[in-house]
């Protein structure tokens, strides 16, 4: 007698596939498995990195706290500054860490301790001075339009090497936020698929992280039989029409829901994982709980194949309360990430997984009040390591005091035409016809910033 | 600043911009360069300014046309008049205190107080004078002349076809004809109940009952296009036809119960505007009529009150668009809402999108960005209403809610259940409470001035601002008597209309010439005038809504041709532009939009016209050859098999259960939650929710003995679900139409079918088959329950297996098992009732049976 899994496999790779291949022969039946639009596909030229992992700092962690070293705003500590205000140094120390030497503050003692797997850069720009728009643009290129995310980009250009699991993760999105993990005008199949919030990753437990993941009344036994069910309703209708891509669809999705039920709560479930490695990514407990899970998730999400894993870590926007409350977010996630980078490594995933850190934009040199910044759009910095860019390495800067991006600018475009070149996607040659036009992620911009690449 | 002044709200969007003549005398120009611009760079830039990258209030400093646009206040600075200027207000600390942490001296703030008394001289003026169109009047009339969208549908004549009896209507040859130029053949009818089916659900959204099966299949068998014919009629009459056609329209003009984006403000009256559209549609309101209620129904005439209600009403349609009401700046809010308003009208009524040339000339189309700014001039002359009224207190805008509105107030009384009447106590604690929290406000700001705690003070002041906001919009709705105030949405006519300025690039701050207020030229043959004193805009919505319009007919019923065909003959519905796609059946559109107009715009006539038609009947047979030449199905060679909607399946699963509540409740779960932010997909405050759920289930099981273990967890789930699945609305039984759209929080039952982006204008829908589908229909609450009341339903009425198989299929499909499906549900039943305890076996396994129907694939496609 044949699996249930192996029927599944009949009906979706064969019966379907091989009633059309009966019609047009075998180049159409070709034709129609890349049909199958989240198969895996080859990228533009050979790629650097296989999948990413975003981790967003949304409301704009301030660069000269973190990783923009300016000792020159510490000597002019008090003094006006360019545009009014005075300047305010850093209250925290800046030290050269690693073999590399790169200049990373006590803000992130943890991640500092990578800092020869990281290119800072450090000459970060975008258009938009306030959080939304930032926020938006960062994630689609135009706060303008709506438009598809990065992640949806980098699915419709890759695929997905998963066949139990969605091509792309949005971990703990900002309510609201969809529309900077959905696919705009891509096929709705490349949109991301939002999974867990924030609370109840700090409250522990399995939680319904998916919704609709666990049938409340039937066993798994009931349920196999009721699927094996609707699957062979399924398939005598395909049977009937003889050529039925949506048919052949909502098969496939059994399929992976199926798969899903177990391989997601599973993927949720933490709890096989050592002491050490939850320790790793302070994962035990304490401030550093929720978002160390997340960060432990994202590992086992691109570990198990998921093309883009996306996590938030919220609240840096501190127009007062800088040296309280920056502290308190980067507390919250250095240790966590650390662990990430560590655990990639040591799994030797970090080749070829691209670890992006950043927020929408930075904040100003000068104060506001007296323990405060201010937006600041025209210069900051975000981070990658691993997936084919340099360790050690610090590209671009800004001014004396860190106002604005002089040396090697990279626009928020250029910064998406160069992850997608690290994906082996030539960000000019990823198109999608809508409305009549070719559109592409960097509209008529970007430039890929080749220096940083290994 | 929590309070707003009207008056300073008016003069800025009245205002044009009046600036000092461009020469700059040698005095006055010292004068600036001396004593104005030094302090401006060392005092306002840091905070105000674009290469600071700040804009703190909205207000940018460091352009002349920036300071006087000004921030949320208002303009800073007034030429001439120092009392309305609010940047001296702020730097001789009366409202606002500037530069924060001290005040200026004496010297300076008298040279600020001259310097605008002499007129605010600046030089630093941008230089635009006039943008030149690169789009030349030779163009727009070449295009007019030559694009077949732009010329105006004529009559048709249909085609001669070879096969004389095929055809039932005009329809069938115009299709028919291009099918044998193509030498293809139409595929065979469909079968009796899958033309049913497809009739029943375009028409009403539902499955046709065995009773109509019935009865159909008998008259069918005599006389198919009698049959057809009969049933159609029956199906226009009923009032769910309102429900199923008016949703398409709520798709197309983006229709949503909030604001969306970062501050998610509910819009607690626009169901006044969902049971406007269904009731409409139900009437076969003649869509000129509907048109021009919907653009400019606070300009028509009415006879009596309801009428005027009604064209109020129907007015919602400009306000109801996504909206950023976080936005500082008063003059890009106002900016957007006209480009939002444009872009809304354009393309849901002309299939044409101008609002692409708010920024520069649309060269594809033939619109200059004149064009657009003609337009903004007829539109940014009618103050928009989305909020809540201000009460006898003023206006409190909560916290990062910057941009307030208020309501219009509806001639006739209509209130809704959840409208609150007040006592007189009730009224006074109100009053009482908002004074008393105005004081500890006052209170608050003269502490702040020394203190050094500002982080304290601010959450403070943020918190009483939100209190009060939400003290004062309860007060706001009711007469002093305390009896509510029936409201809608909408917009009303300012008096004394001017035209707008052309920006450059679309920046407020780039303003070029005048332009005249007028409509899209490439689409006017002959240029409609506008008087002076009126706006324009009802003349735009009779243009619209006339004959003289090449779209308006052709965009309605190409629509109409999609939802029931499966594609549109112009398949970008939205986009009928140059870079939209073109006509498959050109004739037959043209054909379509004559008959259309002839008939009085009656949409029934048209939905009448397609359902008759032989085209409409054709089965989804595949044939390869048709197929090679034509994959996509554009010459129509067979049906296209569709996929349900969003609606239509929960729609299909509560009718089939027998459980659908076929009444239409009074307001929509957002009304009840009043005007409030959408927080983590929550109306309102999730603290009081959770409360009143809690008060359900304690209620419930005290009727029972004591309360068990896992009896306490599940109540505890209950409550959970009921505060964090509030906009899901598992439980409710009305059909889908009604169920709350708050923007990015659409019911999960909806979303997971590819429900319309209720922030976007969506004519065509996506059609996917994904996992998550699958998750729902496999797991749901709702699907489960569904399945459980469907399963009682089959096995009260029959008795015998066999029958309940048979009733079962012929619920859910429309038909008996094939017997595959027979023999796959024998093998189903001696799998599973062996799972489950004796004495539940049949009940379980029938409820599973019934799910696995609404599961598959045949459940949700149309064949």
């Amino acid at each position: 007698m044949l699996s249930r899994r192996q029927i599944l496999q009949r009906a979706s790779a064969g019966f379907g596939y091989l009633a059309f291949a009966g019609l047009y022969g075998t180049q159409a039946a070709e034709q129609s498995a890349t049909n199958n639009p989240l198969a895996s596909k080859s990228p533009h030229f050979s790629a650097r990195a296989k999948r990413v992992i975003f981790l967003c700092m949304q409301g704009g962690p301030s660069h000269v706290d973190t990783f923009d070293y300016k000792p020159q705003l510490a000597k002019d500590h008090g003094k006006g500054g360019k545009y009014g205000g005075s300047l305010l140094k850093s209250p925290w120390k800046f030290r050269q860490r690693g073999d590399s030497g790169l200049w990373i503050s006590d803000l992130f003692p943890s991640v500092a301790e990578h800092a020869d797997d990281l290119t800072l850069i450090r000459s970060m720009q975008c258009d938009q001075p306030v959080h939304p728009g930032a926020m938006t643009q960062m994630h689609t290129g135009t706060a303008q339009f709506i438009r598809p995310s990065l992640g949806a980009w980098t699915l419709y250009g890759l695929g997905t090497e998963n066949d139990s699991l969605p091509g792309f993760v949005s971990l703990n999105p900002p309510s609201g936020s969809s529309r900077n993990y959905g696919s705009s005008f891509l096929p709705a199949i490349y949109s991301g698929s939002k999974v867990g919030r924030a609370s109840r990753f700090a409250r522990g437990g399995r939680g319904e992280s998916v919704p609709d993941i666990k049938n409340p009344v039937l066993s798994e036994k009931q349920q196999r039989i009721q699927l094996d069910l609707i699957q062979q309703f399924n398939r005598e209708k395909l049977g009937r029409e003889s050529y039925q891509p949506g048919i052949e669809g909502v098969i496939e999705s059994y399929e992976l829901a199926f798969r899903m039920q177990d391989a997601m709560p599973q993927l949720m479930d933490t709890s096989n994982e050592s002491q050490a490695t939850l320790e790793m990514y302070g994962a035990t407990g304490g401030s550093t709980e929720s978002f160390g899970k997340q960060c432990l998730l994202a590992r086992r999400f691109v570990e198990a194949g998921v093309r883009f894993v996306e996590v938030t870590h919220g609240n840096w926007d501190q127009h007062a309360n800088l040296s309280v409350d920056h502290k308190v977010r980067a507390e919250a996630c250095d240790k966590p990430i650390a662990g990430l980078l560590q655990d990639l490594k040591q799994r030797d995933m970090l080749r070829d997984t691209l670890v992006i850190w950043g927020g929408e934009f930075g904040r100003t040199p000068a104060a506001q009040g007296s323990d405060g910044r201010n937006h600041n759009n025209k210069g900051y910095t975000t981070w990658m390591a691993g997936g084919g860019v340099k360790g050690g390495f610090s590209y671009g800067a800004t001014d004396e005091h860190g106002y604005e991006a002089i040396e090697n600018k990279c626009h928020i475009h250029d910064w998406h035409a160069t992850i997608l070149h690290l994906l082996g996607l030539d960000h000019e040659q990823l198109t999608y016809r809508y409305a009549g036009r070719d559109f592409r992620l960097t509209d008529v911009h970007g430039k890929v910033a080749k220096e940083i690449i290994a | 600043m929590a309070f707003y002044r009207t008056t300073a709200i008016l003069l800025l969007l009245c205002a044009a911009l009046p600036c000092r003549a461009d020469q700059l005398t040698a005095d006055e120009l010292r004068f600036f360069e001396t004593k104005i611009r030094p302090v401006l760079i060392r005092e306002c830039y840091g905070c105000h300014s674009n290469e600071a990258g700040n804009v703190r209030g909205g207000l940018r400093l460091d352009t002349k046309e920036l300071m006087l646009i000004g921030g949320s206040a208002g303009p800073a600075v007034v030429p001439g008049d120092v009392e309305q200027s609010w940047l001296y207000n702020a730097i001789t600390h009366q409202d606002f205190v500037m530069p924060p942490k001290r005040k200026l001296s004496p010297t300076v703030i008298d040279d600020f107080r001259q310097w605008i008394e002499m007129g605010a001289p600046d030089p630093r003026a941008s230089n635009i004078v006039e943008i030149r169109s690169t789009i030349s009047e030779a163009d727009v009339q070449q295009a007019r002349e030559t694009f077949w969208a732009y010329k105006k549908p004529v009559d048709q004549t249909p085609p001669d076809v070879k096969d004389i009896h095929w055809p039932r209507t005009d329809i069938d040859r115009f299709v028919l004809a291009k099918l044998e130029q193509a030498d293809l053949q139409p595929t065979a009818d469909a079968e009796e109940y899958k033309v049913l089916r497809r009739i029943c659900f375009d028409l009403i959204g539902l499955p046709p009952t065995p009773e109509q099966i019935t009865f159909f299949t008998e008259k069918w068998e005599n006389d198919p296009d009698q049959a057809v014919s009969y049933v159609v009629d029956k199906l226009l009459e009923k009032k769910q036809f309102g429900e199923r056609w008016g949703r398409h329209w709520l798709d197309v003009v983006r229709f949503a119960e909030s604001t969306g984006r970062e501050v998610n403000m509910t819009y607690p009256h626009a169901w006044r505007y969902r049971d406007y559209v269904i009731d409409s549609f139900n009437d076969d309101k003649p869509f000129d009529q509907f048109v021009q209620q919907q653009i400019a129904g606070d300009l028509l005439p009415a006879k009596t009150d309801e009428k005027w209600a009604e064209n109020l009403v129907a007015t919602t349609f400009l306000a109801i668009g996504p909206k950023n009401i976080n936005e500082q700046n008063r003059v890009q809010f106002a900016a957007d809402l006209v480009d939002e308003q444009i872009d809304a009208t354009t393309r849901v009524f002309l299939g044409t999108s101008v609002a692409c040339a708010r920024c520069h000339d649309h060269k594809f189309d033939a619109i200059p960005q004149t064009d657009y700014y003609a337009m903004a001039g007829i539109f940014r002359n009618m103050t928009t209403y989305f909020g809540n009224p201000p009460s006898d207190f003023g206006n409190f805008s909560a916290a990062q809610a910057k941009q307030n509105s208020s309501l219009m107030i509806l001639p006739i009384d209509d209130p809704n259940p959840y409208d609150k009447h007040y006592t007189k106590l009730e009224l006074q604690s109100l009053r009482d409470e908002i004074t008393e929290k105005m004081g500890e406000v006052k209170q608050l700001r003269r502490a702040n001035m020394g203190d050094g705690n500002a982080a304290n003070a601010q959450r403070n002041r943020i918190r009483l601002n939100n209190e009060l906001a939400t003290l004062s919009n309860k007060l706001a709705v009711v007469d002093k008597n305390g009896i509510p105030r029936s409201y809608c949405m909408g917009v009303q006519e300012r008096r004394s209309p001017t035209n707008a300025k052309l920006l450059l690039r679309g920046e407020i701050d780039q303003a070029a010439q005048v332009v005249e207020r007028g409509f899209p030229q490439v689409l006017c043959s002959v240029l409609p005038t506008i008087d002076n004193q009126s706006s324009g805009r009802l003349e735009l919505a009779s243009w619209i809504a006339s004959e003289q319009n090449p779209l308006a007919a052709r965009v309605m019923v190409n629509r109409i041709w999609q939802y029931m065909i499966g594609q549109g003959i112009v398949t970008s519905t939205e986009n009928f532009g140059t870079t939209g796609q073109p006509p498959s059946h050109e004739e037959l559109l043209d054909h379509l939009a004559r008959r259309f107009v002839q008939s009085g715009w009656s949409i029934k006539s048209v939905v009448r016209d397609i359902a008759t038609s032989r085209v409409y009947r054709m089965s989804t047979t595949f044939d390869s050859q048709s197929h090679q030449y034509d994959p996509d199905n554009a010459l129509l060679w067979r049906a296209n098999p569709r996929r349900l909607d969003a609606e239509a399946i929960r729609d299909a699963m509560l009718s089939i259960s027998g459980e659908i509540n076929s009444d239409r409740p009074r307001g929509s779960e957002v009304a009840q939650a009043g005007y409030t932010r959408v927080q983590g997909g929550v109306l309102g405050n999730p603290r009081d929710i959770a409360r009143r759920a809690f008060g359900t289930v304690a209620r419930n099981s005290r009727s029972t003995r004591g309360m068990q273990r896992g009896r306490m967890d599940r109540s505890l789930q209950d409550v959970a679900r009921a505060v964090t699945g509030q906009l899901d609305q598992e439980n409710s039984k009305f059909r889908s139409i009604y169920l709350p759209i708050v923007r990015d929080e659409e019911p999960r039952s909806l979303d997971v079918f590819d429900f319309a982006d209720s922030s976007a204008i969506i004519g065509t829908r996506e059609s996917s088959n994904t996992a998550n589908q699958a998750l729902y229909m496999m797991n749901n609450r709702f699907v489960i329950q569904q399945s459980n009341v469907f399963a009682d339903r089959v096995l009260q009425q029959q008795t015998t297996p066999t029958k309940q198989l048979e009733f079962a299929f012929l619920l859910a499909y429309g038909r008996p098992p094939t017997s595959g499906e027979r023999s796959a549900a024998t093998a189903f039943i001696r799998q599973f009732a062996p799972t489950t305890s004796y004495r539940s076996r049949g009940q379980k396994t029938m409820s599973a049976f019934c799910q696995s129907l609404f599961a598959s694939a045949e459940f949700r496609y149309i064949d």
